[in-house]
């Protein structure tokens, strides 16, 4: 199935091999249109307004949070906190919980396989609070073996952040039974799941992975950059403080006290990114019409043809798990005496789109004893042509820096 | 691409003439904050001018080669002489035009050496 026609950006690059979703996806004309509407036709403020075209507005934005809630598994909207991204959810949980409910001498853990979104504000909160900061080991198949939450978790650990699908290995953590685990030894440690990699490529729902706090970007899953989501549970979001304080987000202020407003908008302060969170409501709907089967069979399909093409090639190794049960379309690799750098720049000069450097993971590079790794990443539009273009870039290095 | 990636970048990548370390001398490195590459590089002098240089660390073929060829161009030369260097002088050197981002990772031996003694 040729999902390509509904991006617009083949229309202009017919020959494009765009294999970077993992940074961001390309998208889909209605997002583009959804977004485009709104700042042409109705392009007022939300929930203030009386009249119509503020009334328009908000049901708009009112309709992507809705579509959310369904679209994780929970039917309580006020659960479902708008933000700019992943990187402000997870510093909004830092902040608030984490400020509150950390205290010295408790644990934090994290993992090795993480995006610096991960590690860092755990790093800044654990010093803020004399916590301390632990990381679970990925195994030489690049996963997480069961023991090591046996072996970290106990009653002083207070958090769990852990990555959903990660943006290096590709490796998918199985949330469910991670969580159970974690909650068998000390039912009171919340669980962070980041997932930003994976709400675009499987569903997700929030409930069975029995998780306190799930973050995840719009601009992964085919919408605009500048919206993301925060879902936690009501109990834990109603116990947290405020995140930025501002409009909107109070039921009443005086002088001296403020009563704020409540969920979901006691943490959305300010004038929200009202036309990303619209384009948001369009790539669900969207990816809706398309159908998690057609996702995930392309995409599953193509996954399975990049590690086989890559395989292929000697001197390549890629970092990740070779079971394709255990991962998501994502493939970091070197390739012996070439810099991930010039990988990459050669295969634009073919024009296929894919990253290089340490993807902000660079304790991960350390453990694979490399500097930077050049990946590839699938997005619903990836066909077989795309990866045919990459090979022959591939062939290409090989024959500049391997004089065959 | 065929510019870029000639033969003699490669060969000065894959064989550098500098690439170590000196027992004695003055050092100074720096980061390419985009790809976490480091680079040290080390020169002995006799009355201002630079009788040998060598460098340490991982990069691309761009990168490695730029500093190759600087540190053949300096010998000889006055440390304060090339620090005043441009970029425009390493891409002449390189023989090829860069993108931005490519720049960086070029222009990363000349910002080391600039950093020598401050």
């Amino acid at each position: 199935m040729n999902l390509k026609r509904y991006f617009p950006i083949y229309k202009k690059y017919p020959k494009l091999a765009y294999l970077d979703s993992s940074a961001t996806a390309l998208k889909p004309q209605v997002v583009v249109e959804a977004m485009t509407d709104y700042l042409s036709h109705y392009s007022a403020n939300i929930h203030r307004g009386l009249y119509q075209m503020s009334e328009q507005a908000s049901s708009a934005y009112d309709e992507t949070r809705k579509l959310i809630a369904e679209f994780l598994g929970t039917k309580d909207e006020g659960e479902i906190v708008f933000t700019r991204g992943t990187t402000e959810g997870i510093n909004l949980i830092a902040r608030t919980w984490g400020e509150t409910y950390i205290k010295p001498g408790d644990e934090i853990v994290t993992t090795q396989m993480e995006h610096h979104v991960n590690i860092v504000p755990w790093q800044v909160l654990a010093n803020k609070t004399g916590a301390k900061l632990r990381f679970a080991k990925i195994n030489d198949h690049y996963l997480i073996s069961n023991d090591q939450w046996e072996q970290l978790i106990n009653k002083k650990t207070k958090l769990v952040a852990i990555t959903h699908e990660s943006n290096v290995l590709g490796t998918i953590n199985p949330i469910a039974e991670i969580t159970a685990k974690i909650k068998a030894i000390n039912p009171t440690c919340v669980v962070v799941v980041d997932g930003a990699q994976i709400v675009a490529h499987q569903p997700v729902n929030v409930v069975e992975l029995g998780c306190d706090f799930y973050v995840f970007s719009g601009h992964k899953m085919y919408a605009s950059t500048g919206v993301g989501v925060l879902w936690g549970k009501r109990e834990l979001l109603e116990a947290m403080p405020t995140f930025m304080q501002g409009g909107a987000m109070i039921r009443e202020v005086g002088w001296q006290e403020t009563v704020y407003a409540p969920l979901p908008d006691k943490f959305e302060a300010g004038t929200m990114p009202i036309a990303e969170v619209i384009s948001l409501g369009a790539a669900i709907r969207f990816m809706k019409s398309i159908g998690w089967k057609t996702i995930q069979e392309q995409e599953g399909k193509i996954s399975a043809l990049v590690q086989k093409r890559l395989g292929e090639i000697d001197g390549l190794k890629i970092f990740g798990p070779s079971d394709l049960a255990n991962r998501g379309g994502v493939f970091s690799f070197a390739m012996e005496g070439v810099h991930a750098h010039d990988i990459a720049q050669i295969l634009d000069e073919t024009g296929v789109c894919v990253r290089a450097g340490h993807h902000c993971a660079m304790p991960l590079h350390g453990l694979l004893k490399v500097d930077s790794s050049t990946r590839v990443s699938v997005g619903m539009y990836s066909d077989e042509k795309d990866i045919e273009g990459l090979i022959v870039g591939l062939q290409q290095v090989k024959k500049i820096f391997y004089h065959g | 691409m065929d510019d870029l990636y000639r033969d003699l970048i490669i060969d000065h990548y894959q064989h550098p003439n500098h690439r170590g370390s000196l027992a004695d001398g003055v050092s100074a490195n720096e980061a390419n904050l985009m790809c976490g590459d480091t680079l040290k590089i080390m020169v002995k002098m006799e009355n201002g001018k630079i009788t040998d240089a060598k460098f340490e660390g991982g990069g691309c073929a761009i990168s490695i080669a730029a500093v190759d060829m600087l540190l053949d161009y300096v010998k000889g030369k006055r440390l304060s002489d090339v620090q005043k260097m441009s970029g425009t002088e390493i891409e002449k050197m390189l023989g090829v035009e860069l993108t931005p981002s490519r720049k960086k990772c070029a222009y990363l031996g000349l910002e080391v050496i600039k950093k020598i003694g401050l």
